[in-house]
This record gives structure tokens, sequence and C-alpha cells, in this order.
């Protein structure tokens, strides 16, 4: 009896060892570790570290305004992703799939950008923002092109949001799409028969039965959307000054730009932990409870 | 009666408009990268006059196009091989068990999906530093697997529920033992969620930037990005040049989109619904 339930720990073991290792070495124990470092003040170059408590907490939230300007700036970003990200891909995907012919053809389309490296996008941007609309609004009517698009910090919160949507809207405008099809034609019919119009139809019918893809494209954008960090980089590399600079980019200088203070970055890096966590579970909350099944 | 009252022309004319946006940046980068620097302070607008390939061939050698292919290949093709085999047993073998200490691993690996890769990169460098995998593809391949797995032990483990147990009990009879039957039986089954798991994390590993920019530090290993990105710091204002490098960074992977489009729109649907 012993024998047989130690042979299938064994077996148990044996399968998923390979799998659980390597999650083990890269994922899980830099969580932990990262996590215990924030309590020292490791600063990566001094072998020696000692426990200080919360003082690391204390010093991001007392005397690190640009910290705490790099959270206000990614959750002015978070929050403007989240609402254009959906609110555009949801009406791409809503448009779409009333087309017939030219269905398959949009839907290329609008997806292509998203195959592009978020980081090559930036890059291919930064030469439209600081090149083709300059000349655009000399030599054209275009003339509200003509910003500092990446020089003032104003318009380059503007430019990083859509470099930012032309890379992500087609991924979740798929999301939709695939929410869209499992909307049963019969209750459309019937909302038409009782009188709705198509605003009231999509409102009352649509709506309701897509909540499942409304959840999935929040959690992924609000996810991706506290993550930011390549669109930044290749635009303008959180400048000018700091005044673009996300929270990633704090942590990234922090650790391995300027000053190795590894244990202080830790800190910060488990303030994003708990930022993502918190949002994205007070989310899931609240768009669970409006699912309906068909 | 599908949407008719929906204006039709406000539709195609929104439609159009953002199909036009969508493609800019792409056409622009593709005919600016035939021109000379004059020709483009010309007008960026307007197409090319001849087709000149030497900004390409330029850009070819610059971002050492042969070399940092191979690199990524080589870490994109041994992360998803090893992402597949890893997660294929461990999933299989979780959704098949049921006690205590395979639900606890289980909910491991869910609960760490949430786990911000910034979170964790300074720890891991530390790691990959004591584990001596930092600084080789080889290495930066096997980080990787390591990030994966958590995603495709997920998705395995709920396509596994769908496979009835008397395939694996009718193997057991005839005398395989349990890795004969995964290999023999399960594993060619699930080949529809592997092709999933396949794409998305290629698209992944492909381009992503900031862990191969941690783990990288010889010019020799760069990636196809990596090298685009040294390419874009030193020559700041040679845009006919960085403007090529872009095009033959991006185009494998959009030639490969316009193929397999239809997998990859399913893959991510399909990655996003159960996940």
């Amino acid at each position: 009896m012993l024998q047989k339930s130690s042979k299938k720990y064994i077996s148990l073991l044996a399968f998923i060892a390979p799998a659980f290792i390597l999650y083990l070495c890269f994922l899980l124990i830099p969580t932990i570790s990262g996590l215990y470092y924030s309590f020292t003040n490791w600063n990566g170059l001094n072998p020696t570290y000692k426990f200080i408590g919360l003082e690391n907490f204390i010093e991001i939230f007392k005397e690190d305004p640009y910290f705490m300007d790099s959270v206000w700036f990614t959750l002015k970003y978070v929050v403007c992703m989240v609402v254009f990200q959906n609110v555009i891909a949801l009406l791409l995907a809503v448009f779409i799939e009333s087309r017939t012919r030219s269905k398959g053809f949009f839907r290329t389309i609008f997806f292509m950008p998203n195959m592009i490296s978020i980081i090559i996008s930036a890059f291919m941007w930064t030469f439209i923002f600081t090149q083709v609309f300059p000349q655009l609004a000399e030599k054209t009517i275009l003339t509200f092109l003509g910003q500092s698009w990446i020089g003032d910090p104003k318009y380059s919160f503007i430019a990083i949001l859509i470099v930012s949507l032309w890379n992500g809207v087609g991924y979740m405008m798929i999301i939709y799409l695939a929410g869209l099809q499992g909307v049963p034609q019969h209750l459309k019919e019937a909302a038409v028969i009782d009188g709705a119009n198509a605003f009231q139809q999509f409102r009352n019918v649509t709506l309701p039965m897509i909540t499942h893809a409304i959840t999935i494209c929040l959690f992924l954008t609000l996810n991706n959307a506290f993550k930011v960090y390549e669109v930044v980089f290749g635009l303008t590399g959180g400048g000018p000054g700091r005044s673009t600079q996300v929270i990633t980019m704090n942590i990234f200088e922090e650790a391995f730009s300027n000053n190795f203070r590894y244990g202080y970055a830790s800190a910060k890096s488990v303030i994003l932990f708990i930022l993502v966590l918190i949002f994205t579970l007070i989310q899931i909350r609240m768009t669970k409870k409006k699912e309906v099944e068909a | 009666m599908r949407i008719k009252q929906i204006n039709s022309w406000t539709v195609n004319i929104f439609l159009s408009l953002s199909a036009i946006i969508a493609i800019f940046p792409i056409y622009m980068a593709v005919i600016n990268s035939f021109k000379t620097d004059g020709e483009m302070f010309k007008s960026f607008i307007s197409l090319p006059t001849t087709l000149r390939f030497s900004n390409y061939v330029e850009a070819f050698d610059r971002i050492n196009m042969v070399q940092s292919s191979i690199n990524s290949a080589i870490v994109a093709g041994i992360g998803i091989m090893g992402i597949v085999f890893c997660a294929s047993l461990a999933g299989y073998k979780l959704s098949r068990t049921n006690n205590k200490l395979s639900n606890f691993i289980f909910m491991l690996f869910i609960a760490s999906m949430l786990v911000p890769f910034h979170s964790i990169m300074i720890p891991l460098t530390r790691m990959a530093k004591a584990l001596h995998v930092q600084g080789s593809i080889y290495g930066l391949a096997i980080i990787y697997i390591g990030l994966g797995v958590n995603m495709a032990v997920f998705l395995y483990h709920g396509f596994v529920k769908s496979i009835p147990r008397e395939l694996e009990e009718a193997a057991e009879i005839d005398g395989c033992n349990e890795f004969q039957t995964f290999f023999k039986i399960i594993y060619p089954l699930l080949i529809p969620i592997t092709v999933t798991i396949g794409i998305l994390d290629f698209l992944w590993i492909w381009n992503d930037f900031l862990l191969t920019l941690i783990m990288i530090t010889n010019a020799d290993h760069n990636t196809l990005i990596l090298s685009t990105n040294v390419l874009f710091g030193e020559y700041n204002k040679d845009w006919a040049l960085i403007l090529a490098s872009l095009v033959l960074t991006a185009v494998p992977v959009v030639v490969m989109y316009t193929f397999f489009q239809r997998y990859i729109m399913e893959g991510i649907t399909e990655g996003a619904v159960k996940g």
C-alpha cells in the first residue's frame, strides 16, 4: 500500500520536475528573493547587506518624488489605455462584424501592427513623429501635426498613447470579434422584432453577451499597461527630463543605469506588483459579476 | 436582418480611415527606406524615384542580419521546444492527479502568471549569473522556458481534461508504462493546443526586448531586435539606414503573419479565452 502511493508520488515528480525546476529557478525564487531584497540595503556591488525593515518603503513614499511622479504618470497611462484601447477595439470589431465581403481584409490590416515588436513600432513612429509629421505640417494643410511630439511632455504622452494603441488595439479586436461571433443570431433578431434600433440592440443584447470578452480584454490591458516599458523606451526614453518616466523605467534606472541600489529598486518592484495585483483583482471582481450565460 | 440601421457609409469611412492609420507607418518606413536623405527631405510622402537597395545592403551588414536572425531563431526554437516538452508533461500529470501536492503545485504555476517581469528582473539577473546562463543565447532560451512554462502548463492542464481517461487505461493494459503512454498516446492528441502555445510563445520570444537587453552582453549574441536597437542608438540621424533595418526586422514576422494568419488569430483567442 505504502509502496503504491510512494510510486505515485515518484511518477508525479518525474513528470513535473523539468517544468518545475526551471520555473523554480527563474520565476519562483526570483519572486521570493525580490520580496526579501526589498527589506534590505543590498546595493549589488557590496557583497554584504543587512535587513533594514521597511526603510526602503518609507524612503520611497517620503523622499522619492521621481518615483511617485512615475507612478502617477503610469496610472494616467493605464486609465487612458484601458478606456481607449477597449473602446476602439470594440468599435472596430462591431463594425467589421457588420461587413460581409471586406471583413477578412480589415481584420488582417488591423491586426498587422500587433505582429511588429513594440520596440520596432516605437522606432518607426519616432520617424513619423520627428520627420514625417513636421514636414506634412509645413507643406500641407495638416498643420496640427506640427507639434513637438517627442520633446514636449504634453504631446509625448499623446505620442506614447498613439503608438501603444496602434500596436495593441488589433489584439483586443481579435478577442472581441471572437466574442461577437458567439452572440446568438436569434437574440439579435428578437430584439429587432421588438423594435430595438441598432444602438439599443448593441447596448441591451450584444454587450451583455460579450462581457466575458470584456473581462478578458480589460484584464489584459490593465496587466500590460502597468508593465509598459518598451514604447516609452523607444520613443522618449523617459524624457524630456523625467517627464514621461514610467514605473518600470524608474526601477530599471535605479537598478541598472546609475546607482545599483538593488534592495531599494526591489522595494519599488514590490510596489509595482502590489499595484497590478490590486487593480486586476478589483477589475475581475467587478466584471465577473456582470457576466451572463447565453 | 443584420445591423442595417448603422449608416453603411459612415462605417465604411471609419474603417477605411482606421486601415490607413494602421498601414501608414509601415508604408512610410518601406517607401523611405529606398530613398537617399536628400530625396527624403524633399518629400517623405512621394514614392522613391528609383529602387535603391544600398540602404538595405548597409543595414543588412550593420545589424549582422544573418547572425542575428540565427540567434533569434535559436532562442525562439529552443525556448518553444523546451516549453512544450516541459509543460505538456507537467500539465498532463497535474490534470490527471488530484491530491494536495499536485493542487498546490498547480496553484503555484497559476499564481505566478500575475507577477510582472519587471518585479523579478533584478533577482533574475543574479540567479542567471549564479547558474552561468547569463550572456549566452542558450542560457537566454532556458530562462524563457522558465518564464513561459506557467502559462503553457495552464493551457495543457485545461486541454487534457477533454481527453478521455479510457485511452490511458487501454494503453496500460497493453503494457505501456506511463511515459510510453504519454508520448505515444496522449502527446499526439495534444497537437492543437501545442500549436496554440507554439504561436503565442514564438510571438512573445521573437519580439521580446527587455530580457534580452539585460541578459545578452556580447554583441555576437545579439538577437534581431537587439541589433536593431543598437543601430538605432548609434546612427541616430541616418534615417534611411534605420528604416531599412526596421523593415528587415519587421518583414520576417509580417510574412509569417500573412501565411499563418488564421492560426495566429485562433491561437490568440484560444489562449486568451482560457487564460
